[in-house]
């Protein structure tokens, strides 16, 4: 069975300018797959090359067994596009831009109706007099109209309100759960939190990073604060992955990567007063292979990948 | 989906059809109600173009009595009117699906969907081709409708004859134009190059008619070839004026295919 997408050493180079570099990204049928980056980190350069506008300069995008670019007319037969800021005919309505998009996906008249009542999207008003978020509705309820098995999305939550952004969520979950594949890029971290299965990170048209969003938080340091009834005896917190920050008898602060067992037992032996414990989000994981700390490291160190949730504990 | 596509072009098209067709239509009635005036006086008219010089006239396309239904077409219609009218009408739509819509992004939502390249801009191309045939048929028929409401008795098989050069004329451009949007993807450039060319090109006739030692700097342009005032007045259809324009539009458009299909799209 062909993967959904697959990109091998995928590169593309604007004359000198970089735009991505030998990307392997494998998405599987049925996931939603987050593809997260900064502006200018390559993302929409990668989705125009899954979509068959450019092509690459080096490697191979293929969607479903297929070349992204010699065979696109057969790839769009299987995908549903959404572009980070879609150029819509301003003069057309809502409803005649979705008709003719539809039609030319093979959709009925009016396949979008349901999904714009749920998204409150009034279809009769021209595009150019949409606000912004209402466009990004427009852009929402074509992507999600038909039934492709696969889903492109570059940036679609962007303008959206809160509400908006949680029906599309509820859309997204929907369409996994109908078995279609949606690759999502974003620079929405708690979006991609929510709704992905698996992140890959790019930063300056490299891959940093790719997990699952569990994997990806659970691999990474924990932050433990704990108020202990009298002080630990000596060598209390000397087990594998476990690090003293400080320690001042009863107010002992800990770093821990990896299996949090051994430290449990170790805490069930001690009277606890209080305890805190906070995981870091993509979010933190995603400003950390920003900042350099873990680029290329696959989060190595575990003590740059504790510091922003460390001293959110300590503040 | 072609036909969809099709569809939407001509639908976009239809402001600028229909208000170039007005003008095309307003221009040739009011030059056509003229006519009997100026076949009333032409002895008059005759003396006064006797004072210009002759290859000045020549020039800007006036040769021969302005009383004889081809000089008064070409001269009017022809080597003023329809230049303008064509290279706006060609040039505004040959550059949207290629340029303007990439630049929009318009193009990316189309190409989204099963639709090829090749079909989505043959279909705009389809939609230039009528859009300019219905110009060039108001071209004629503004000054043939009037002409028999004052009974300047126009031969209105001929004057369309003469519409059927002026469209391959349009399409000439459109081809060309299509072309370089297609390879620049810049509305802007494309058009600037066209009606560049087009100007260089009309200047180069007026020297060609000027100086006889670079007469032929005429044959390379598109003046000389945009000749309706024998079909008009004999009949003789000007089979390579038809062959040129023919062959330049087809060329044109064909290309623009080849490296529509081929090419990156970047807005």
């Amino acid at each position: 069975m062909a993967h959904a997408i697959e990109l091998r050493g995928l590169t593309r180079w604007y004359g000198k300018r970089r735009g991505v570099l030998d990307l392997d990204v494998t998405v599987h049928e049925g996931e939603v797959f987050g593809f997260l980056g900064p502006n200018g980190s390559g993302k929409t350069t990668t989705i125009r090359m899954l979509m068959g506008l450019i092509r690459p300069s080096a490697g191979t995008a293929s969607v479903w067994g297929l070349d992204a670019w010699r065979d696109a007319p057969a790839v769009h037969r299987r995908l549903a596009h959404l572009g980070s800021d879609p150029g819509y005919l301003g003069e057309m309505s809502a409803s005649g831009l979705l008709d003719h998009l539809g039609a030319l996906r093979g959709l009925p008249a009016g396949a979008w109706r349901s999904l714009a009542e749920r998204l409150d999207l009034d279809p009769g008003v021209a595009v150019k007099k949409l606000s912004r978020g209402n466009r990004q509705k427009v852009g929402v309820v074509q992507a999600f109209m038909g039934s492709e098995p696969l889903l492109v999305m570059d940036e679609p939550s962007t303008g959206l309100d809160p509400l908006m952004q949680r029906e599309f969520l509820a859309l997204v979950a929907e369409a996994r759960a109908a078995g279609r594949t949606v690759f999502l890029s974003s620079h929405n971290l708690t979006e991609v939190e929510r709704a992905c299965d698996r992140v890959a990170i790019i930063r300056e048209g490299r891959l940093v990073k790719t997990a699952t969003v569990q994997a990806l938080v659970g691999d990474h340091t924990r932050s433990i604060n704990l108020l202990l009834e009298r002080p630990a005896p000596d060598g209390t917190f000397v087990l594998d992955g476990v690090t003293v920050l400080s320690s001042t008898g009863q107010d002992v602060h800990l770093m821990v990567r990896g299996d949090v067992n051994p430290l449990l037992r170790r805490l069930a032996e001690l009277h606890v007063r209080d305890i805190a414990i906070s995981t870091p989000d993509v979010e933190d994981l995603f400003f950390r292979y920003y900042d350099g700390s873990v680029a290329g490291s696959e989060g190595r160190s575990a003590a740059a990948a504790g510091a922003g949730a460390s001293a959110e504990v300590l503040r | 989906m072609t036909a969809l596509t099709f569809r939407l072009e001509l639908r976009r098209s239809r402001v600028v059809a229909l208000w170039l067709t007005v003008i095309v239509l307003a221009y040739g009635g009011i030059i056509a109600a003229m006519y009997p005036i100026l076949k009333e006086n032409s002895q008059l008219l005759e003396d006064y173009m006797k004072i210009l010089p002759k290859e000045l006239m020549a020039a800007f396309g006036m040769s021969g009595t302005l009383t004889d239904p081809g000089v008064f077409f070409s001269t009017y219609i022809g080597s003023f009117l329809w230049p303008v009218i064509a290279a706006m009408g060609a040039i505004i739509l040959a550059t949207r699906p290629v340029a303007a819509d990439v630049e929009r992004g318009w193009t990316d939502l189309v190409l989204g969907t099963p639709l090829t390249r090749t079909r989505s801009l043959g279909a705009a191309i389809l939609a230039q081709a009528i859009v300019l045939a219905l110009l060039a048929v108001a071209a004629a028929a503004g000054v043939l409708v009037v002409g028999a409401l004052v009974g300047a008795e126009f031969d209105a098989v001929r004057f369309l004859a003469a519409s059927v050069v002026f469209w391959l004329f349009a399409c000439a451009i459109g081809g060309v134009t299509s072309f370089v949007a297609a390879l620049t993807l810049s509305r802007g450039v494309a058009a600037g190059v066209a009606a560049g060319v087009l100007l260089v090109m009309y200047l180069m006739n007026i020297v060609a008619e000027l100086q006889v030692d670079l007469a032929w700097l005429g044959d390379i342009g598109w003046s000389r070839y945009l000749a309706v005032t024998e079909l008009i007045d004999t009949g003789a259809v000007p089979w390579t004026s038809v062959a040129v324009f023919g062959v330049v539009a087809v060329a044109g458009w064909v290309a623009s295919l080849v490296v529509f299909r081929r090419r990156d799209l970047l807005p």
